[in-house]
C-alpha cells in the first residue's frame, strides 16, 4: 500500500521569522503533513471482514449467555467482538480519511487587562455594606455546620468502657458458658459479655497458658494456674488479634504484625502496638462458670482523645 | 453521509448554530504521542465503571441484617450472612453475566487507579504541571484523592471478611485525629464500629456522591485542558511554546480515541474472564471478633497500610491530644505527601526563579529538583507498599517478621533521601557537562534543545 506525501514536514511558527511563508490552512487548521493511502482492496476486505467479525461475535456473546454457557465462553465472545471492532474502526479511517498532521497556534491573551469585564460599572459606595454583606454571608454558611453533629450519636463516655462487669458470664460465639476445664492446655476461646455477643469492642480471648503467668499479669484475675482473659482487640488499629503461638505464648496480629506476651501481661514485644492488651478480671461463679469480676482496666483497642 | 442524516443535521444547525462551535471542536489538534492516551483510558474506565456499577447496583443491599442464603452456592445454603454478602454471592452465582459484570468493574476500577496513577507521572516527570497549568494539576489531584477513596469504599462494600477489616482499619485512623478523633469518627461512621450506618452511607457515597463529584471534576478537567490546550513534546523544527502539532480531532485523533475505547473494553472483558478479580467467595462474611491471615487493603492502599506495619510504636500526649502511631502512619504522613504533590509545582518555580509560561514538555533529568522529588517520593512508596506484604514475604523467604520489618524501616528511612541525592547529583553534572543549567524560561529552554534554529537566524 502505498502512501504519497503532499507537502513535505516543515517547521510551524519557526522561531527565526515568517520568510518561510505562512503554512497552508485548510478551515483554520495549520495543515504540515499529508499523506493519503491509495484505495486498496486487502484494506476493504479487512475492514469487511472485521466489522462482520465483530457482529458474529457480539450476536455469538449473547447467545452464549442467555443459553447459559460458563463465563469463558461469552465472556471471550465479548472480547473479541470488542477487539474486531476496533479493527475494523482504524482500518475504515485508514481509508476514508488522509492522515494529517496539523499544527494549532496557542491563542494570545485577547482582553486588554485594564478593560473591565462589565460594561456596567458599579456606583461610588461606602465599602462598609460589602463587608458586612460577605462577612455575614459567611457567618450564616458556617451555621449550616450545625447539621454535622446529627450524623452520628454522642460520643460520650462510649468508648471508654464495655459491657464487662462484675458477675458478667463469658459466653462462646455460639452463646455458650464457659468452665475453665472447657480450655485445654494452650487453648485459645473467644469470649463475649453475656447478652453482647459480636459487640466487637468487647471481644476477649480466654487462654491456658503453656507456663506459669508472671508480672505484670494481674495474680487475682488469674483462674487456676494459668487460665487468663485479654482484650482480643489490638491496640494499635483495632484489628482482632486472631493468632496464638502456643510456643512463646504470645498474640500475633495478622493486619500489621504486632505481637503480646500472654505470659507477661500482653505487653507489646514487637510490632506497631504501644500499649498492652488490657487483662479482663477474670473468675469463676458458683456454677463453676467463667464470669467477669469487672470490666477492662484501660482503653480497649486503638487510642484517642 | 446519507441524505437523511444531512438534513436532520442542518434542521438541527439551523435552530441551534452548531456550525462554527463544531467546527472549532473538529479542527482542535492533539498532540500525538502514546503517553496522551493514558488520561483517556482513565476516562474510559470511568465511563465503563458508570455502566456496568448501575448493573451492580441494581442487585446489591446496602445492609448488614443477617440473611440466609437460599441460592445456589452449595457453600452458603442455609448460612446467615450479611444481606450486602449474600446479595453478592446471589449476584454472582444466580444472576446470569452477574459474576462478569462484578469482575469488569473490579477489573475497571483497577485501571481507572493505574492509570490516572500514570499519567499523574507522565505530568510530574515532564512537567505539565507549570504555569498556566497548576489548577488542573491540582483538579487532577482532586480526582486521585476521589479516586482512591471510590477504590476504598468499593473495596468495603461487599462485607467480606477483608472489606470488614479495612473498615475498622479506617476506623481507626479517624479515630485517632487529636481532639476531636471519636466525633469524626462517630460522624463518618454513624456510631461506633461496626455500627449499621457504614455499609448504606458507604453505599450512598460510593454510587452517588463520589461519583457526581469524579464527573464534575472530569469535565473541569477537560474544560481547562480545552481553554489551555495541550502541551507539546519537543520535537526538532517545532515552536510548541506558540504551536501544538499532532492530530485533528476529526479524523485523526477521534479515529485513535474510539479504538482506543474497543482495545480497553476488550482487554477489561478479556482479563474479567480469565481473572477471577476479589473472589470474595473465598473470603467469606465479615464476623466482629475474626480476622483472615493476608489481611491487606487494594494494591493502591499498599503503602499506608505498609506504613501502619513500620512506623514503630509511639504514644504520646501533648496538650491534651493524644498522639499515636496509627495517626503518624495513616494521617500525618500520607497527608506530608499529599502535601507535597500539591506543592510541588509551586516549590520548582520558586527554586529556579522560573518565568512565564511552558508549554514544551521537558526530560526530568534537565530539571535535578524534579528528577530528585519524583525518585524520592515514588521510592518511598513503592519500599512502603512492598512492606505491605511482609508478612506473606516472610512466608515466602523464611526470613522472620521482625527481621523484614527492621529491613523495611531502614529501607524506607534510608534508600529514598539516597536515590533522591543521587538522581539530583547525576542530573546536576549531566546539565554541566552539556554546559547548560536550568532554563527559567521556555525561550532559553528551547534554545537549548533545537540549538540549530536560534544560531543560523
Amino acid at each position: 500500500m502505498s502512501t504519497t506525501p503532499d507537502t513535505p514536514a516543515h517547521e510551524a511558527g519557526d522561531q527565526t521569522g515568517d520568510q518561510a511563508g505562512p503554512p497552508r490552512t485548510e478551515d483554520g487548521l495549520i495543515i504540515l503533513a499529508r499523506t493519503a493511502p491509495e484505495p486498496s482492496r486487502a484494506n476493504d476486505t479487512l475492514v469487511i471482514g472485521t466489522a462482520i467479525g465483530a457482529a458474529v461475535f457480539g450476536v455469538a456473546f449473547a447467545v452464549a449467555l442467555v443459553v447459559g454457557l460458563p463465563i469463558g465462553w461469552y465472556g471471550s465472545f465479548l472480547a473479541l467482538a470488542f477487539f474486531s471492532l476496533g479493527l475494523s474502526i482504524r482500518r475504515y479511517f485508514f481509508d476514508r480519511f488522509p492522515e494529517v498532521e496539523a499544527a494549532e497556534l496557542r491563542s494570545a491573551r485577547t482582553v486588554e487587562p485594564d478593560r473591565p469585564v462589565s460594561a456596567v460599572a458599579p456606583l461610588a459606595r461606602r465599602p462598609l455594606l460589602t463587608r458586612v454583606l460577605l462577612g455575614s454571608a459567611g457567618v450564616f454558611g458556617a451555621s449550616l455546620l450545625a447539621l454535622v453533629p446529627s450524623l452520628g450519636p454522642k460520643v460520650g463516655e462510649t468508648l471508654r468502657s464495655t459491657p464487662w462487669a462484675a458477675g458478667v458470664r463469658l459466653k462462646t460465639t455460639d452463646g455458650e458458658d464457659i468452665r475453665p476445664e472447657d480450655v485445654a492446655r494452650g487453648g485459645i476461646v473467644t469470649a463475649w459479655p453475656d447478652g453482647f455477643i459480636g459487640f466487637e469492642r468487647a471481644a476477649a480471648l480466654v487462654i491456658r497458658l503453656t507456663g506459669q503467668p508472671e508480672p505484670p499479669t494481674v495474680a487475682d484475675w488469674v483462674v487456676g494456674p494459668s487460665l487468663v482473659a485479654y482484650s482480643k482487640i489490638c491496640t494499635h488499629a483495632g484489628c482482632p488479634v486472631a493468632l496464638y503461638r502456643e510456643r512463646d505464648d504470645s498474640l500475633y496480629c495478622p493486619c500489621h504484625q504486632s505481637t503480646f506476651d500472654v505470659k507477661r501481661g500482653c505487653e507489646p514485644i514487637f510490632g506497631p502496638a504501644a500499649r498492652a492488651l488490657p487483662q479482663l478480671p477474670l473468675g469463676v461463679d458458683e456454677d463453676g462458670f467463667l464470669v467477669a469480676l469487672g470490666d477492662f482496666e484501660g482503653l480497649v483497642g486503638p487510642s484517642f482523645g | 453521509m446519507t441524505p437523511l442524516f444531512s438534513a436532520l443535521l442542518d434542521a438541527l444547525d439551523d435552530r441551534m448554530k452548531l456550525r462554527s462551535p463544531t467546527r472549532a471542536v473538529a479542527n482542535k489538534v492533539f498532540p500525538s504521542n502514546w503517553s496522551f492516551l493514558i488520561g483517556e483510558v482513565a476516562t474510559i474506565s470511568f465511563v465503563v465503571l458508570v455502566a456496568t456499577g448501575i448493573f451492580l447496583t441494581l442487585f446489591y443491599r446496602a445492609s448488614i441484617e443477617p440473611v440466609t442464603y437460599t441460592g445456589s452456592n452449595e457453600f452458603f445454603a442455609g448460612v446467615q450472612l450479611p444481606a450486602a454478602f449474600e446479595s453478592i454471592i446471589r449476584l454472582g452465582d444466580d444472576i446470569p453475566g452477574g459474576l462478569f459484570v462484578r469482575r469488569v468493574h473490579r477489573a475497571a476500577s483497577h485501571l481507572f487507579i493505574a492509570s490516572i496513577v500514570l499519567h499523574m507521572l507522565r505530568i510530574i516527570l515532564t512537567g505539565a504541571f507549570r504555569k498556566p497549568r497548576e489548577l488542573n494539576y491540582h483538579v487532577g489531584i482532586g480526582l486521585l484523592t476521589l479516586a482512591l477513596a471510590e477504590g476504598f469504599l468499593g473495596y468495603s462494600l461487599p462485607y467480606d471478611s477483608l472489606a470488614g477489616t479495612g473498615i475498622r482499619v479506617a476506623y481507626s485512623i479517624t479515630l485517632s485525629i487529636p481532639y476531636v478523633g471519636e466525633n469524626v469518627a462517630f460522624w463518618v461512621f454513624g456510631g461506633e464500629f461496626p455500627s449499621t450506618a457504614i455499609i448504606p452511607r458507604f453505599h450512598a457515597l460510593h454510587v452517588f456522591v463520589l461519583p457526581l463529584l469524579i464527573s464534575g471534576l472530569i469535565a473541569l478537567h477537560v474544560l481547562i485542558l480545552v481553554r489551555q490546550k495541550h502541551t507539546q513534546l519537543p520535537k526538532p523544527d517545532v515552536d510548541g511554546h506558540s504551536y501544538i502539532v499532532g492530530k485533528p480531532l476529526w479524523p485523526g485523533q477521534f479515529a485513535e480515541s474510539s479504538t482506543l475505547v474497543l482495545w480497553v473494553g476488550g482487554i477489561l472483558a478479556l482479563t474479567a474472564t480469565f481473572i477471577p478479580w476479589s473472589d470474595v467467595t473465598l473470603l467469606g462474611p465479615y464476623v466482629p471478633g475474626e480476622v483472615g491471615n493476608n489481611a491487606q487493603p487494594d494494591w493502591f492502599l499498599f503503602w499506608t497500610d505498609g506504613l501502619l506495619r513500620a512506623v514503630p510504636p509511639i504514644e504520646f500526649t501533648v496538650l491534651g491530644a493524644t498522639i499515636n502511631t496509627v495517626f503518624i502512619a495513616g494521617a500525618l504522613i500520607p497527608g506530608i505527601m499529599f502535601g507535597l504533590l500539591f506543592a510541588y509545582p509551586f516549590i520548582e518555580r520558586r527554586f529556579y526563579g522560573l518565568e512565564g509560561e511552558w508549554h514544551v514538555l521537558t526530560n526530568p533529568l534537565d530539571i535535578p529538583l524534579r528528577a530528585a522529588m519524583v525518585m524520592g517520593t515514588f521510592s518511598f512508596v513503592l519500599i512502603a507498599s512492598a512492606n505491605a506484604t511482609n508478612d506473606i514475604l516472610s512466608r515466602m523467604t523464611g526470613i522472620t517478621i521482625e527481621d523484614l520489618v527492621f529491613i523495611f524501616r531502614a529501607a524506607m528511612l534510608l534508600a529514598p533521601p539516597l536515590l533522591a541525592a543521587g538522581i539530583y547529583v547525576y542530573s546536576a553534572r549531566r546539565l554541566k557537562r552539556e554546559g547548560a543549567r536550568v532554563a527559567t524560561n521556555e525561550l532559553e529552554a528551547q534554545s537549548r534543545f533545537d540549538p540549530p534554529q536560534i544560531t543560523t537566524s
